[in-house]
């Protein structure tokens, strides 16, 4: 399923009985899955056109008046271009704004680097009181679009943009939470994003070389799960991270900080080294840095091979 | 707002008093410079009589139900000239005046730049340049959207426009044809630096934003008298939002400074602020003095 129109089409539900919800495009509502939207509720669509600082300030005025703005286009020019608009307005003045920043990653993989986000949940989460959310299937995009309409405060999520396997059954999105979603001794996996696909896919065949891998799947990025990482790290003593993103500032930034400051452990990192991301397609990008599930399981092995007594 | 019958009279004794509170609103913000040992003072005198006007004859606000849903809102963009808003606030009574002698201290509830947060009043938390203008037209468009009367005004400095996101907003309040978003410029000529026409030339402010869609008045941004008169006239266009290029004069109302760079940002020597201090002392009693004495005559 395409994860943009998942989006759009669950925010559009959720419009029909909250009329606060309102629709900020950069030139970009069409392809955020809001085509529907924008014939059922012409008067809360508001084109700013490709003008993303302005977007996101109107965005913190609208909240100020009640209404609850939704912006999405494309994540970095969500997240970087607007930034001290982020900060600032939506941030520092306590909006309740919900900024979207979609086709994450590498997912505009041939497009370069100008269009790959991969610094996005290291930056939206230095903005005290921002929420970060990264929805991992279909079926969860649509609850924690729910969740995120629900919360009152900033919300920054990021969705994908090739289509993504339903990997859950329906269930509440609760923010801040996240689930084991396989159970296991030897080394806990914890990833966020589309990327838990890959790593269910090996953790299974790892389970079948006689390795018991823990999957964790962790749909916010900040506030952090703390208690679960704390779990896993005193149930396995080893922990694998895995995104779409920079090793550095994401997920297994925040997870070795958990664990070095509450319980430390082995942590290895799994993502894009911190540089501009090379282009081909999206399955290419994904085997050449190691995300997908046969790079996840090479990585886990040596991890777990090389890990001094 | 004033509520005196409109008559040549009235609007006289009007003038007068609005004279009165703008200078008692300069010896506020000198009670902040006192209270701190130093602020944005040029900007903040630049452009205090605007903001008295606003507060006091313009704007349906309220000090005891700041929050009021049908309110006028009010945003300082050029959030350093945040001393000139905490006096005219303070004297509209949103807050006890005793907070202006926590300027410059530590928990201050009246920051360098505003927080909303801290203190009744403030609408947006501003200091970066090029926020205010885009932060409005969001009002704008929320308050339209719910079919309200409230107005959205935005006061921005002159040196600020090279923020190239201002012109995104102008664009966004054109655009969506906000004939309920007044902006200033409080043009003063002058940023830290040194002249705004030497550091980027932002002139013809007028011809700029009217090309982009606004309607636009000069008006002498420290003449009373102008300032209640074009406030008066709003919106000056149906369908259009209202850019009011207020020329002005930095530090205005302190002699010695005005016009000068170097009193954008102040840090005085006690002689120097007790020069200051007298000043605006006795011309705040001359006004006084004249706007009883117009109650009197009328």
């Amino acid at each position: 399923m395409d994860p943009r129109k998942e989006f759009g089409k669950a925010v559009t539900e959720i419009a029909e009985n909250n009329d606060k919800i309102v629709v900020i495009s950069a030139d970009s509502g069409k392809s955020s899955g809001f085509g529907e939207f924008m014939k059922l509720y012409p008067d809360r669509y508001y084109e700013i056109g490709i003008m993303e600082q302005a977007a996101v300030g109107v965005a913190s005025g609208l909240a100020t008046t009640g209404k609850i703005p939704v912006f999405c286009a494309i994540a970095p020019f969500v997240t970087l271009r607007p930034y001290e608009m982020f900060r600032n307005d939506i941030g520092y003045m306590k909006q309740n704004a919900k900024i979207v920043g979609r086709n994450c990653g590498f997912t505009y993989s041939d497009l370069g680097a100008t269009h790959h986000s991969l610094e996005d949940f290291a930056i939206t989460r230095m903005i005290p009181g921002v929420t970060v959310l990264a929805p991992q299937d279909p079926t969860e995009i649509r609850s924690a679009v729910k969740a995120m309409i629900e919360h009152e405060g900033p919300v920054y999520m990021r969705i994908g943009n090739p289509k993504i396997p339903v990997l859950f059954e329906e269930r509440p999105f609760e923010i801040g939470k996240g689930h084991v979603l396989e159970d296991g001794t030897d080394v806990t996996v914890i990833s966020t994003g589309s990327v838990t696909q890959a790593v269910l896919k090996a953790a299974d065949s790892l389970r079948k070389q006689g390795i018991s891998v823990q999957v964790i799947g962790m749909p916010t990025v900040w506030p952090i799960d703390k208690e679960l990482v704390i779990s896993a790290a005193k149930k396995t003593g080893k922990i694998v991270t895995v995104e779409e993103h920079y090793l550095d500032g994401g997920l297994g930034t925040i997870v070795s900080e958990v664990c070095s400051s509450e319980y430390p452990v082995p942590v290895k990192r799994l993502g894009v080294p911190k540089t501009y991301a090379t282009s081909g397609t999206y399955e290419e990008l994904l085997a050449y840095y190691g995300l997908d599930a046969e790079g996840i399981e090479k990585s886990v092995k040596e991890f777990l091979n090389n890990i001094p007594e | 707002m004033l509520d005196l019958k409109r008559s040549p009279a009235a609007d006289i004794r009007k003038i007068e008093k609005l004279k009165a509170i703008s200078a008692q609103c300069r010896k506020n913000v000198l009670r902040m410079v006192r209270a701190g040992g130093h602020g944005h003072l040029g900007g903040a005198f630049s452009c205090i009589d605007i903001i008295t006007a606003l507060y006091y004859h313009a704007m349906n606000v309220d000090a005891d139900h700041p929050e009021m849903e049908d309110r006028d809102r009010f945003i300082l963009s050029a959030g350093h000239k945040c001393m000139a808003q905490y006096a005219v606030l303070a004297e509209k009574g949103f807050f006890p005046k005793e907070i202006l002698d926590t300027y410059g201290k530590l928990h201050s509830r009246i920051p360098g730049h505003p927080d909303m947060h801290k203190l009744p009043g403030i609408e947006a938390n501003t200091g970066a340049l090029g926020h205010g203008l885009s932060i409005a037209c969001g009002m704008a468009l929320g308050i339209k959207q719910e079919k309200k009367s409230s107005r959205v005004f935005v006061l921005l400095g002159d040196g600020e426009l090279a923020e190239g996101s201002n012109w995104e907003a102008a664009a966004v309040a054109a655009h969506y044809q906000l004939d309920n978003l007044i902006a200033f410029v409080d043009h003063n000529g002058l940023q830290i630096s040194g002249k705004v026409k030497d550091i980027m030339n932002m002139t013809p402010i007028d011809e700029r934003f009217k090309s982009f869609g606004w309607a636009v008045k000069n008006i002498d941004g420290n003449n009373m008298e102008e300032i209640v008169s074009v406030l008066d006239s709003l919106p000056v266009e149906p369908g259009k939002p209202t850019m009011i290029v207020a020329h002005t004069v930095k530090a205005k109302g302190l002699s010695f400074g005005e016009n000068k760079v170097s009193y954008h940002f102040w840090s005085p020597s006690d002689e120097e602020l007790e020069k200051a201090e007298k000043e605006i002392e006795e011309r705040l009693e001359r006004q006084k003095n004249i706007a009883e004495m117009s109650v009197r005559e009328w």
